[in-house]
Parts: C-alpha cells; structure tokens; sequence
C-alpha cells in the first residue's frame, strides 16, 4: 500500500516538473527589449526619412548647397532596415508571412523613393543651373543685342530691341514659372520662344548663339522643372510613414499577444509552481513522517538486537549448559559404566560373601557342637556319678572318647569356619578396596596429573576383572616404554574402562574360540600418545565405522549407547581422538585412542 | 558689363543661390575628416590583398595593377589592361576616396566597395577569378591565415577577405589638399587666383554636380545634359549607355555617376572613354555639354588651377 503511494506522489512530481519544463520551453523567450529596439529603430528611421524628405525639399530651395545630405542617410537606411528586418523575423517567428510581406513593401517603396530622389537630385543640379544662368543669359543675349542695336538706325533698331523685350519677357515668365509652380505659363513661354526662334533666323550669328544658349536653358528649366516637381510631389506622397506604421503595428500586436501569451504562461507556470509547491510539501511531511518511523524502526530494531543479543547469549549458555550437560551426562554414563562394573564386581564378591556365609552357616547349622551338648547332657544326669558313670557304663565309658573325637571335629570345625570367616572378610575387604577405588575415580573434574599409563590400564582391567574372568578373555598386553604422562586420569580411565568393556562384549558371542584382548600403548611421537584395544570379536559393518560413535548408538540390545560416544566426547575434550577399525563383520575391532601429552618433566 | 537692371532685380528678388556670403564653412564643397576608425590589422590585411597578384586567375594582376597608389589610384591608360591583356571597356577610376563615393563603377552599378570588389574579381576581363579559388589561394597561404585568424573570428572566408579590402580602400582618402585647408580656415592655402576659380566654379555651375564632400560622386547625371556629347564624339559604345545598363529606363540612357573631382589632376585621361586627354580637354566639355554655356579661356584656366588645388595628401601610413 506504501510503495504504489509513493510512486503515485513521485510520478505525479515527474510530470508536474516535465511540464514545468514544457512551459518554460514553450513559452516564448519573448523579449519585450527587441520590441522596444524595433520601435526605437523604426521611429529613427522615421525621422531620417523625414529629414532625408526635408532635405530635399532644402536642396530644391538652394538651402543645401551639396546633396550630401541626401546621400548620407542611405548607407544609415540601409543599416537600420536590416536591423528591423532582423529583429522583425526574430520576433514575428509566427506570422514570419505578414511580416515578410509588409517589410517587403516598405522596402520596395523605399527603394521606389531613393530612385525618386536619385532622379530629383540629377533634374534638379540641372534646373538650378539654367535658372541660375537664365538671367546671365538673357543679359548675354541683350548686351549683344544692344551692342548692335547702337550701330542700326530705325525699323532695324525697332526689331532688335523688341527681340531684346521678348527675351525679357520670356525671362520674366520663366522665372514666374518656376516659383510659381504653374503649368500655365508654359505654353505662353513656348509660344514666345517659337517667335524668338523664328526670328533668330534673319539675326547675326554673334547674337543667335547667345540666343540659342538663352533659349536652350529655357527649355530645359521647363522641362527640368516639370521633372522636379513631378519627382518631389512623388517623392512626399511616397507612403513610407505607412508602411512603417503597418511594420509597427505587425510589431505591437506580436508583442501584445506576446504578453498575453507570457500572461498565460506565466499563470500556468504560477499554477503548477503552486501545485508542486504542495506536492513538496506533501512530500516533505511524508519525509517527516517516514523519519519518525525510520526512528522508530531503527529503536526496534535496536530492541530486538539487544533482545537478540540478549538471546544470544541465553542460547549460547543454555548451550554451555546442554554441553556440560552432555558432558555430565558423558561422564556419568561413564560412570554408570564405572558403577555398573562396580556392582558387578561388588555382586561377585557377594557370591564368595554369600557361599562364605552359607557355608559357615551350614557349618554351624551341622555344628559337632550338640554333640558336646548332649555328652553335656549325659553328665549332667550322671553329676552324683560322674566317675562311675565314665568308668562304668557303657555310655560313659564311650564318653572320654568320643569327647575327645568332638573337641577335634570342633577343632576342624572352628579352623573351616575360621577359614570361612577369612575368606568372608577378604571378600568384604575386596568390596571395600572395589567401592574405594571407584571413589577414587568418580567426580573427578578435568585435571590432569602424572601417571603410569600401565598401572592405569590395570586398574581399568581390574574393574572389568570378574567379567573378563567370567568371559574367560585372555588379555595381551603389548606395552612399550612410556614415561610418566601429564594426563586427566579420570578421563582416560573412563575411556578405557569402556573400550574394555566393550571389547568383550563384542566376543561374548564368540562359542568356541579363544577370546583374546589386545591392549597395546605406544608413544606415536614424542606429545602423542596411542592407545589400542583390540578384540576378535563380531567386528563392526563399514557402514556403522562412524555411526557407533554417535549418541545413543548400539548394537546391543541391552546396550545404552553411551559407551562409545562418551569416549569419543571424551577424547575429544582431552585435545584427542578415538577412532574405530573393523575388516569386518567377524573379524575383530581396533579402537585407537590417540592422545596430546605431555611428559612429566617437559611441564617442570 | 552692366547687368540690365530687370535681371539684375529678379535675381535677387529671387535669392537665388548665388555665392554672396563666401564663409569657408557654409560651402557646396566639404572637406575630407581627419578622423579615422579603420581597424588596423584589417587594414594591414586588405592592403597586403590589394597588392596581391593571386587574387587574378593566372596571378599576373592585383589590383594595384590597375589602381596604381604611386599614381593618383588609377593609371595613365586610357583603358586598362585586365588578366588576358584585353582593355577594359571604360577608363580605370581612382580608388583614392572611392570610399566616398554613393555608389561605385561610372554606372553606379555596385552598392558597395563590397560589391564592387566580387564584381571586379569575377570579371572574366579583369581578374577573371571565382570566390572558391581566391579563398583558398589566400587560406593556403601560413602568414595570411595567421593574419585573419587574428582579424576576424572565422579566419579565411569570402566576406572576410572582400571586408578587409573594403576596409583597406576606406583608408584611401586624400585630406588635407590645399582647397580643404582653405575650407577648414586657411585663407592662405590656395592662392586669389585659385580662389577665384572656386569662385567661377561656383557661378558657372560646375558645383551643381560636382559638390559635396568627394566634390561629385553624390549623385547620376547624363553626360551631355545640354547638348548630345555622344553624337558629336561618334564611335557610341555599349558603356556609353551609362546607368541605362543597370535600369534599362530611357531616363538613365548616357547617365553616369558624376566623378569625384578630388586628385584630378592626376587621374587624366578623363571621363569614362577616357576621350579628354587634358583638364583642359575636359572642362571644355563639360561647359559645353553639362553647362551648355561658353567661358572665356581666363575662366577656364582659373577653374582649372582651381581643380589642381583640390590633390590631397596620401595617408603616409597606408603606403
Ligand atoms: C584590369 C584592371 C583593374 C583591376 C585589376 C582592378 N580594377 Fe578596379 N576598376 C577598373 C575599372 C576599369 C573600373 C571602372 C569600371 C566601371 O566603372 O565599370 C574600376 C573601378 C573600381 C572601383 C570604383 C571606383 C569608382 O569610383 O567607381 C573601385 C573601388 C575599384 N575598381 C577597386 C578595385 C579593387 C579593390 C581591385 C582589386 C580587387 C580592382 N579594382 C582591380 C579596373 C581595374
Ligand atoms: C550636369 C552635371 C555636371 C556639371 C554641371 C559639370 N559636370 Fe563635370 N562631370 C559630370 C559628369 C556626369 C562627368 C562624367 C562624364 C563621364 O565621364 O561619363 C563629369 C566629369 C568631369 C571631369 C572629368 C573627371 C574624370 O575624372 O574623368 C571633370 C574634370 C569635370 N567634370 C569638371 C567639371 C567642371 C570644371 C565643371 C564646370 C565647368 C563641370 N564638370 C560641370 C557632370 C557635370
């Protein structure tokens, strides 16, 4: 329930910060600055149109002197249009269309008004010139005109000096003409002009070239001035402020939805900050949370140690004490053993206790003592007559005799008795030295001492005595020199004593064969010490070789299965170890006790 | 001679843009700034192409070739020679101050020093070379690639060696000739009679084209606005046609871009048919075509020494 909960609020944040990212992508890094730029930049351009259109207008009236004013802007146009330009593709990605179209008009009219201007400038150099020059022209023509005129009389005169007033008169009109701004004048001037070039025919060379340079820059300030005025009033209705007004407007209203957009975007933004803010604070408080249970996980998890340590410990002395237990129990099969073989050595001195006893009592049963009784019956009756009695009768007379038979037999008697008795209480004597020499083993604790191995095994033989008798088992010892050992007696006995026992019973069934025990010790190297008992007997199945050593094993029916295991337990606990050969079923067992020691001297 | 009064009147009546008030500051002619902002390993790179013969096809011509520095920025032919030896179709204008003129070629044709520099390049009659092998002719060489790789941020590419030419010929500017000295207050640096040709200059009309910082190069004008020059020289050629090339507009047939008058005494033969040996040659014709007005010799001389006042000073540090 707790995992799929925190995937839920995980996965939940995941998205939420997915589209966090999303939003802050998508929303356009619009920039209000490229805006501003392009207004600043339009409105520049603006003005420099403007004055670029004033300068014009300046050059027409002669205020300018040099078109440079008219030249400069252009390389400056052109800077500030490709700036706009590329700011307005910057911005206006999305109607890239509207954009390409409106800047491209624009720039075609401004290309459409430099050529404009490019003509105004070329017509208008030229309609200066003329105009400038017209007066000094005309006062060429009539300074020559004069000058003739004072050499002719008359109608020749006349004609000449009205030639001299028509070219004033064309004068006087040409230069109405161009401040006026009117087209009426214009056929009034050509018509003079036809009359002075018809004239100029019959006229002296000296003053048709004056007239003709006179009358050529006429034609060409009608001409240029038509131009001029034509090219200016195109170049001020050139609609450039428009266009740059619809770029500015195409600018604005990107820049409004922009804003809307950003508006938006920006209350996105504000609403899953929001959101996640509570899912950080969910999260936070589930932190809280899972930290107070991770205490208090952790405190139980340090209980449960301690308990567990605690534990630990209690199992490991309750192992202790199933181990001492089981070495107790060890020992005290083993003792059982010592105390089974006590009893019985005990109960077969009993025997000779019992035969002693019966027979003593059979002895005082058939006592030769009632004899004496009834011969002292005899006397009694005859006290009065006592010598006669012996002298005399019959009876009395057999009487010294047969007294004399009694005091033998009684002799004999007392002597078998008195044997008897000997032999009663040597046999509780032999009771006593049994039961003491048991004591002297029994609680022993794990104590090493010196001693002779051999007299060691003799006293474990001894305790097996009766049995070995009763089983006729021959024993063989085969005992090298070995010196006096540092050894846990107790142990070793038990162990002995039971291997011992055991080797007999394994020839117990032997019907008719010879029943040898072999007991051999040897000195391995110069801290181990090997003990043999082998027997001839029933051997043991390669299967069983390691089982007989586990506790509670027997072949035995009667068999308590502590024997061996004990053994093996407490070979184990001196720092040794007892193994078991057979070659089989029938052919005899060899247990090897093999021993650390140490000699006496070695510890000194 | 007495101006008739009528005239003499209207004129004034008219203000018309005589030359009355002669205060070097307010005139039709400006002279050349002295400020510079020419970056100067740019500047080094682009003369060092300029003088470089493996900008042509066969490496034989640069553009120093044609553009002689020693010698007014231009060369004494009447048509120079390109990389197959054949003669150009116009005279070789000057590259000094060419950086000041609004459009650049005698036609206007090219925007830009830029655009003028791809189209004399590409000329199969001048250098007759293409971008790709100029690029790598220049990226093979070690000094030039070090040379850019330090100028601009992308070393060797075809807008950066156009750049550095451009850059090099804006550098190209003659200050200080003795007529900009007058204009910015030497009284003393050109002499009465060469004033007094400013003046005539000025009154003949000349300054109506010929005006402005470059003194001309600001604007087109037919060549033979007041009489048909072409006509009368014969032999017409398509160059003749002048911006009528461009615009294919009856308007700009025999319509040229009014040279620069700066250093003209050096750049003879003059106009775009190199058909005036002399100045003298040239103001001829030029009151005869473009004032459509006659002057006396006096004038014409006066105007003349006029013109020599107006050769400047090569920057020192750009030779
Ligand atoms: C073959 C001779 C030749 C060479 C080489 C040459 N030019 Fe020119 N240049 C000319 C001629 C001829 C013109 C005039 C062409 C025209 O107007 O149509 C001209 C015009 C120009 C102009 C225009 C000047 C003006 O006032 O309009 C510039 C600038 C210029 N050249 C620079 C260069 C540069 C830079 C190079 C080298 C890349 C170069 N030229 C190489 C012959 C040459
Ligand atoms: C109507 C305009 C106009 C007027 C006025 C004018 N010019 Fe020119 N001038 C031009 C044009 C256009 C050219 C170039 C012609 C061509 O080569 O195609 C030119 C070329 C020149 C040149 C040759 C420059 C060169 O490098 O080739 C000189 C010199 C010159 N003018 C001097 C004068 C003088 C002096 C006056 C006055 C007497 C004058 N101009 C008046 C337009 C004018």
């Amino acid at each position: 329930m707790k995992m799929p909960l925190q995937l839920r609020t995980a996965s939940l944040g995941l998205v939420f910060a997915a589209l966090l990212v999303f939003l802050y992508i998508k929303n356009p890094a619009y920039d209000a600055t490229a805006y501003f730029e392009s207004i600043a930049l339009l409105r520049q351009i603006k003005q420099l149109d403007a004055r670029w259109e004033l300068d014009a207008l300046k050059s027409k009236i002669g205020v300018n002197t040099s078109y440079d004013p008219l030249v400069n802007p252009l390389s400056e146009l052109d800077r500030l249009r490709e700036q706009v330009n590329r700011l307005g593709i910057q911005q206006l990605q999305g109607t890239a269309a509207d954009w390409n179209r409106s800047f491209g008009a624009y720039q075609d009219i401004t290309e459409h008004k430099t050529s404009l201007i490019e003509g105004f400038k070329t017509h208008n150099a030229v309609l200066r010139n003329s105009l400038a020059f017209l007066p000094t022209a005309a006062s060429d023509v009539q300074d020559a005109i004069y000058h003739l005129a004072h050499q002719e009389q008359g109608g020749k005169r006349e004609a000449l000096e009205h030639i001299a007033a028509q070219v004033d008169s064309v004068l006087l009109s040409s230069l109405v003409f161009s401040q006026a701004d009117t087209e009426g004048k214009v056929s009034e001037i050509i018509t003079e002009l036809d009359e002075l070039a018809a004239v100029s025919g019959s006229l002296p060379p000296a003053i048709v070239s004056g007239l003709e340079i006179f009358m050529a820059h006429v034609r060409t300030l009608i001409d240029e001035k038509k131009r001029v005025n034509g090219l200016l009033s195109g170049i001020t209705s050139v609609p450039v402020a428009a266009h740059i007004d619809d770029l500015e407007y195409l600018l604005s209203q990107e820049q409004q939805q922009a804003a809307a957009r950003t508006l938006q975007y920006r209350q996105y933004l504000l609403f899953l900050s929001a959101i996640l803010a509570g899912l950080l604070l969910y999260v936070a408080s589930r932190l809280v949370r899972s930290y107070a249970v991770i205490n208090r996980v952790n405190q139980q998890l340090q209980t449960a140690n301690d308990s567990l340590e605690q534990r630990v410990q209690e199992r490991t002395l309750e192992l202790q004490q199933a181990q001492g237990k089981l070495v107790d129990s060890a020992r005290q099969a083993g003792m059982a053993e010592i105390a089974t073989n006590v009893l019985h050595n005990v109960g077969n001195v009993l025997n000779s206790v019992n035969i002693s006893a019966e027979l003593t009592m059979r002895q005082v049963r058939t006592s030769k003592v009632q004899g004496l009784a009834r011969a002292m019956q005899m006397l009694n009756q005859h006290a009065t007559d006592l010598g006669d009695f012996i002298t005399h009768d019959d009876k009395g007379k057999l009487l010294p005799g047969y007294l004399n038979q009694l005091a033998e037999a009684l002799q004999t008697e007392q002597q078998s008795i008195l044997d008897e008795l000997g032999q009663l209480s040597r046999s509780v004597d032999h009771i006593k030295e049994i039961v003491s020499t048991q004591q002297a083993y029994a609680g022993a604790a794990n104590l090493v001492e010196p001693l002779q191995i051999g007299s060691l095994i003799e006293d474990a033989l001894r305790m097996n005595n009766s049995a070995l008798d009763r089983h006729q088992v021959t024993v063989v010892k085969q005992f090298s020199e070995v010196p006096v050992l540092l050894l846990d007696k107790h142990r070793l006995l038990l162990i002995l004593i039971n291997l011992i026992s055991n080797a007999k019973n394994a020839m117990a069934d032997l019907a008719e064969h010879a029943r040898t025990l072999t007991l051999s010790v040897t000195m391995v190297d110069t801290d181990t010490l090997q003990i043999g008992v082998q027997d001839d007997g029933e051997g043991i199945e390669p299967d069983n070789l390691t089982r007989i050593f586990t506790h509670g094993f027997s072949t035995r029916k009667d068999g308590h299965g502590f024997g061996l295991h004990s053994c093996a337990v407490a070979a184990m606990e001196m720092g040794g170890s007892l193994k078991a050969h057979s070659d089989g079923p029938g052919k005899g067992a060899l247990f090897t006790l093999a021993l650390p020691c140490q000699t006496e001297e070695s510890t000194l | 001679m007495p101006m008739r009064p009528l005239s003499f009147s209207l004129a004034l009546l008219l203000a018309l843009p005589c030359p009355l008030d002669a205060s070097p500051r307010n005139e039709p002619i400006k002279p050349i700034s002295l400020t510079r902002t020419a970056d100067p390993a740019r500047t080094e790179l682009g003369s060092r192409l300029f003088h470089d013969v493996r900008l042509s096809a066969n490496n034989r011509v640069a553009c120093v070739s044609c553009h002689d520095l020693t010698h007014g920025g231009a060369d004494s032919r009447a048509h120079s020679l390109g990389i197959s030896g054949k003669p150009t179709a116009v005279n070789t204008p000057t590259v000094f101050n060419a950086a000041l003129n609004f459009r650049q070629f005698w036609n206007g044709r090219a925007d830009s020093l830029e655009a003028q520099i791809d189209a004399v390049i590409e000329n199969p009659d001048e250098m007759g070379s293409t971008w790709p092998d100029v690029v790598a002719k220049v990226a093979q060489d070690a000094s030039y690639k070090t040379g850019f790789t330090e100028a601009y941020p992308d070393g060797v590419t075809q807008a950066n060696i156009r750049n550095a030419i451009a850059t090099f010929e804006r550098t190209l500017l003659t200050p200080n000739s003795p007529f900009d000295r007058y204009l910015l207050g030497d009284t003393d640096a050109i002499s009465a009679d060469e004033k007094a040709g400013y003046l005539k200059f000025k009154q003949y009309g000349c300054v109506a084209c010929h005006q402005g910082v470059n003194i001309g190069g600001n604007m087109y004008q037919k060549f033979g606005v007041m009489g048909d020059y072409f006509k009368q020289r014969g032999n017409p050629t398509d160059a003749d046609l002048g911006r009528f090339l461009v615009t294919r507009d009856e308007e700009d047939r025999h319509v040229f871009k009014v040279p620069s008058l700066r250093n003209v005494a050096l750049t003879a033969p003059y106009f775009h048919d190199a058909s005036a040996k002399t100045l003298e040659d040239a103001v001829d014709v030029m009151f005869r075509y473009q004032l459509g007005r006659a002057a006396s010799p006096e004038d014409k001389g006066s105007i003349i020494r006029f013109l020599k006042t107006l050769t400047g000073v090569q920057e020192t540090s750009l030779q």
